[in-house]
């Protein structure tokens, strides 16, 4: 092969992506475009104004990282809640078994994909932080 | 045994078993909901369906049929699967399905049996029940909605438990479990119901949503409460005990517990634990450290001949072992003793006489092999409720005969065929001094009881003790005195069983010596279903007597070394767990004692009154934080594992012992397993047990006995003065010794002292349920919420000891019987 011809495949291509919209987003001015099924921060679902969550502790026995810790407790009702709810996001692995263990549909992933902070304590995600708005 | 086929396997089984019953012991899993190794036969599930091909291959209920020779049983057709399906779609039908919020999931019988058969669709619709749920006490959660209607609960309240709280209510679809006039329930909350219930109808409230069942670890250990010995599991989360697992395998008891052994566990992760030593300066406690503590402490107890030490019998074998060394070659001390002398006279002075040995010669085993038994003082339920479910067993099932002899009924008074002998208090010895007396002189006595060093003193001291005299003293009639006499002498196996503790403190040598007399006067002793069974009060009050952890040799006892820091003569008070403010006669002179004792260290888990009052405080752990042996009331001995750790802070009396041991110059054992050899190689009975060998089921310590007849003193007889009422002490159904008082669940049913009086007393005093009233005896007076109760005779009241809150000691000071005054 003429040692020319890889060169100027090369030089096609880069011509050609020079002329076409560009991939990189300018982040933070752009924002990604996120799918559906994309598994970022958790979410704890709402309904009748109050977690859906019945601490039924299938999250944390299923979370193959330990990072999920549930406390129950008895609400004035003689129900059961959930009263501790917590999640480390430094372990969490974003497998998403808790949302597929959840018998009560109380656990979404949302599209929430910023999480840097700037201490660790902050990576503990407490039920207030969890709760959808 | 009979010879059978169990799905193409030859099997053998005992002829009295069931289908289901020879499948299990040849490791053939039946799947069940409605049984229980200890109850009867039922049937009520149709879970355990199975074909036998000599019935035609029509499905049987394996566990109420018996098994015949060469039965040919199939438990696994296809028939039979799909026979089990419809049963649990039937069962799912009504049940709530509501697993995420029911505390059973994980170790429910109906979800483990739904998830085995795949069931996972239902054929049928109907609605879900909407019955109440009773929320209506603290300890006990009934949900109806979620019951299958096994009988399970019923059945072990009525056959074991003998409360009856219990039963099945309306019929077809509406059949429910339910209270009398299905109300809430209000029982002994015993919890033996919980613990057999398949499903989530039935759950412990202090439990309630602590844990899931599969996130605990379970730890085998024995129960630190009465000497009964019984085993538990204890469910462990995050260091933390959070629960007690019923185990139908367990113990021999199998798994069935008391109030305070299921409910009582709190104490040991409770908040109000000591964390830090404390030193006392400037008159008040201060946090410091174990190097300074226990610096100080060995330089009070070095050459101390002033020294004197108490321990409370619910340390260890080893712990007590080694404070015992620590004292005596240390220290150079003998004064020590456990639970105010008086408590184990009984083991130590009375059948150490009478057997040449401080134990029992029966077992609690004993007690169901038995034909006749004789409860003494209370009907043991109330003492040892485990010990009661046995002798409820053995009237039930064995149709054993049972005679109370007390001075009020009990419980057990109810069972059918029983006779409780109420007598006036403080004339038990008497009473068994008489029924001596009968079987002599009808020449009831076993041909070997001539030969028996004692017999012709205690022909002669037995004279003036004819039925007829004790009758006009003890109020029993003299015929009742002597058919009994006759009845115990006649019954092929007999027992005689009474209990022993601080609240009993009539309950010396003099009482075990007459019941040993009985026995050994009419050879029921050293075989089996006979004897004497002195029912200790505490977890290793046994052990504590086996290690010699006792005032021997001339030494100074409980009591006496209490007096003797009063007089100067002790100036350093070492107490071991003890609470002598609360649980020894008489608050004002051990308060005196304890104010003049120049030093005073004791170690314990919580800040009791005796601790508030110590010049240093030491904090040990529980039974769960350590390794050791304890001693039950028949001398089995158990090895229990630490369940949890400790925190680093604390430590247990072993390593303390072994800290002093070491500051004064001796060389201290590693661990507790060395110590035990020690305790292996010189204590009569425990050669050749060591830990290793005790890790699975413990092992019963040999009883050899040498009789001897005693000749028994008898208290002379107190008259009642007008308007007295004569107060016997004890212990009540949901408490043992102080430490109960730390553990939530039987201060949630039992939280405060009471003073139980009779119907006709209330009536005369004009005093109902609930209110307080003003005791008064010779020594002082105090305020007691009243019980009133049909149990009690006219003229005598009873109040149990355990209450810091209300300590009984102000108005009782060790005597049997105390005459005291009410007022309003």
């Amino acid at each position: 092969m003429n040692p020319i011809t890889p060169i100027i495949n090369g030089m096609k291509i880069t011509l050609k992506h020079m002329f076409m919209k560009p991939v990189t987003l300018q982040y933070p001015t752009e924002r990604p475009q996120v799918a559906e099924r994309f598994r970022g921060l958790h979410g704890l679902k709402v309904s009748h104004s109050k977690a859906k969550c019945v601490a039924c502790y299938l999250c944390p026995t299923v979370c193959p990282a330990k990072c999920i810790t549930v406390e129950a407790a008895e609400d004035s009702n003689h129900d059961k809640y959930a009263s501790v709810y917590e999640i480390d996001m430094l372990r969490c692995i974003f497998c998403g078994y808790c949302v597929e263990a959840c018998p009560v549909d109380a656990l979404k992933m949302t599209g929430e994909f910023e999480l840097a902070n700037y201490k660790r304590e902050d990576f503990i995600y407490s039920k207030e932080r969890l709760l959808e708005k | 045994m009979v010879n059978l086929t169990i799905d193409d396997k030859q099997v053998t089984a005992p002829r009295t078993a069931t289908i289901y019953e020879a499948a299990k012991i040849n490791g053939i899993k039946i799947p069940i909901l409605c049984h229980d190794k200890k109850l009867k036969p039922f049937g009520a599930c149709r879970m355990c369906l199975v074909e036998v091909e000599q019935m035609k291959g029509r499905q049987i209920p394996a566990c109420t049929t018996p098994v015949t020779e060469g039965m040919i049983i199939r438990t696994t057709t296809p028939d039979i699967v799909k026979a089990r399906k419809m049963v649990l779609e039937l069962l799912l039908l009504n049940h709530p399905l509501d697993c995420p919020v029911c505390d059973k999931s994980g170790d429910c019988d109906l979800q483990n049996l739904t998830y085995e058969y795949k069931v996972n669709s239902n054929r049928f619709k109907d609605e879900k029940f909407n019955h109440t749920i009773d929320y209506n006490n603290p300890l006990i959660e009934r949900d109806m909605n979620r019951c299958v209607l096994c009988g399970k609960c019923a059945r072990i309240c009525d056959e074991i438990v003998s409360y009856g709280a219990l039963t099945f209510i309306d019929r077809g679809i509406e059949t429910k479990i339910g209270c009398e006039f299905d109300d809430g329930l209000n029982c002994e909350f015993c919890g033996s119901c919980i613990s057999v219930c398949p499903v989530g109808s039935l759950l412990a409230r202090p439990f309630k949503h602590k844990a899931r069942f599969w996130a605990m670890t379970k730890h085998t250990s024995v129960c630190s409460y009465c000497g009964t010995g019984c085993n538990l599991t204890l469910g462990v989360k995050d260091n933390k005990v959070l629960t007690t697992i019923y185990d139908e395998e367990q113990g021999f008891h199998k798994g069935q517990l008391c109030v305070r052994g299921r409910f009582g566990y709190q104490f040991i992760n409770s908040t109000k634990r000591l964390t830090k030593p404390l030193i006392k300066k400037n008159g008040r406690l201060i946090e410091s450290t174990w190097d300074e503590a226990l610096e100080l402490v060995a330089g009070r107890l070095k050459g101390g001949t002033e020294v004197a030490a108490l321990a409370t019998p619910r340390l260890t074998n080893e712990e007590l072992a080694l404070f015992k060394k620590l004292l005596l070659e240390n220290i150079g001390t003998k004064n020590f003793d456990h639970a105010a002398g008086f408590a184990h006279a009984a083991l130590t002075d009375g059948l150490e006489k009478s057997f040449g040995t401080p134990a029992s010669s029966a077992s609690i085993l004993d007690i169901q092999k038995s034909d006749f038994l004789l409860v003494i003082k209370t009907d043991a339920y109330e003492t040892h409720p485990v010990v009661g479910f046995e002798i409820n067993m053995a009237v039930k099932n064995k149709g054993s005969k049972l005679n109370i002899i007390s001075d009020k009924r009990g419980k057990l008074s109810k069972l059918p065929e029983t006779n409780t002998f109420v007598h006036v208090p403080g004339s038990e010895v008497a009473v068994l001094n008489a029924l001596a007396k009968i079987i002599l002189d009808e020449k009831l006595v076993s041909a070997a009881a001539a030969s028996v060093p004692g017999y012709a003193e205690l022909e002669k001291a037995l004279v003036p003790f004819s039925a007829e005299a004790v009758s006009v003293q003890s109020g029993i009639a003299a015929a009742d005195i002597k058919k009994l006499a006759y009845e115990y002498a006649a019954a092929e196996k007999a027992l005689i069983i009474f209990p022993i503790g601080q609240g009993y403190a009539g309950h010396a040598a003099d009482l075990a010596s007459a019941v040993a007399n009985l026995a050994i006067l009419t050879g029921k002793y050293d075989k089996e279903g006979c004897g004497v069974l002195c029912l200790s009060e505490k977890n290793n009050s046994q052990g504590a007597v086996d290690v010699g952890f006792y005032a021997q040799d001339g030494a100074l006892g409980g009591l006496q070394i209490l007096d003797a820091c009063s007089t100067g003569t002790v100036k350093t008070l070492f107490i071991a767990g003890e609470n002598p403010l609360t649980s020894y006669p008489d608050r004002s002179r051990v308060k005196a004692a304890l104010e003049a004792v120049e030093f005073l260290v004791v170690s314990e888990m919580f800040l009791t009154e005796t601790a508030a009052m110590a010049d240093v405080v030491l904090p040990v752990c529980s039974f769960a934080e350590k390794d050791g042996t304890f001693t039950s009331t028949d001398r089995h001995v158990q090895y229990f594992k630490a369940a949890i750790r400790k925190s680093v802070q604390i430590k247990s009396d072993h390593e303390v012992f072994s800290a002093l041991i070491t500051l004064l110059g001796g060389t201290a054992p590693t661990s507790p397993s060395a110590t035990f050899s020690e305790i292996a190689s010189k204590t009569p009975g425990y050669s050749g047990l060591s830990h290793v060998s005790l890790r699975k089921d413990g092992a019963y310590a040999p009883v050899v006995i040498t009789p001897s007849l005693v000749v028994t003193q008898v208290a002379p007889y107190k008259t009642v003065e007008q308007g007295k009422l004569a107060m016997v002490t004890g212990s009540a159904l949901y408490h043992n010794g102080t430490l109960s008082q730390h553990g939530e669940g039987p201060m949630h049913v039992c939280p405060e002292g009471y003073i139980e009086l009779s119907r006709a007393d209330a009536t005369a005093q004009k005093i109902t349920d609930s209110d307080m009233i003003n005791v008064s005896s010779s020594t002082g007076s105090m305020q007691l919420k009243v019980k009133v109760s049909p149990r009690m005779p006219a003229g005598v009241v009873f109040v149990p000891y355990h209450f810091s809150e209300s300590p009984i000691n102000t108005i009782w000071s060790g005597s049997p019987v105390t005459l005291v005054a009410l007022a309003k």
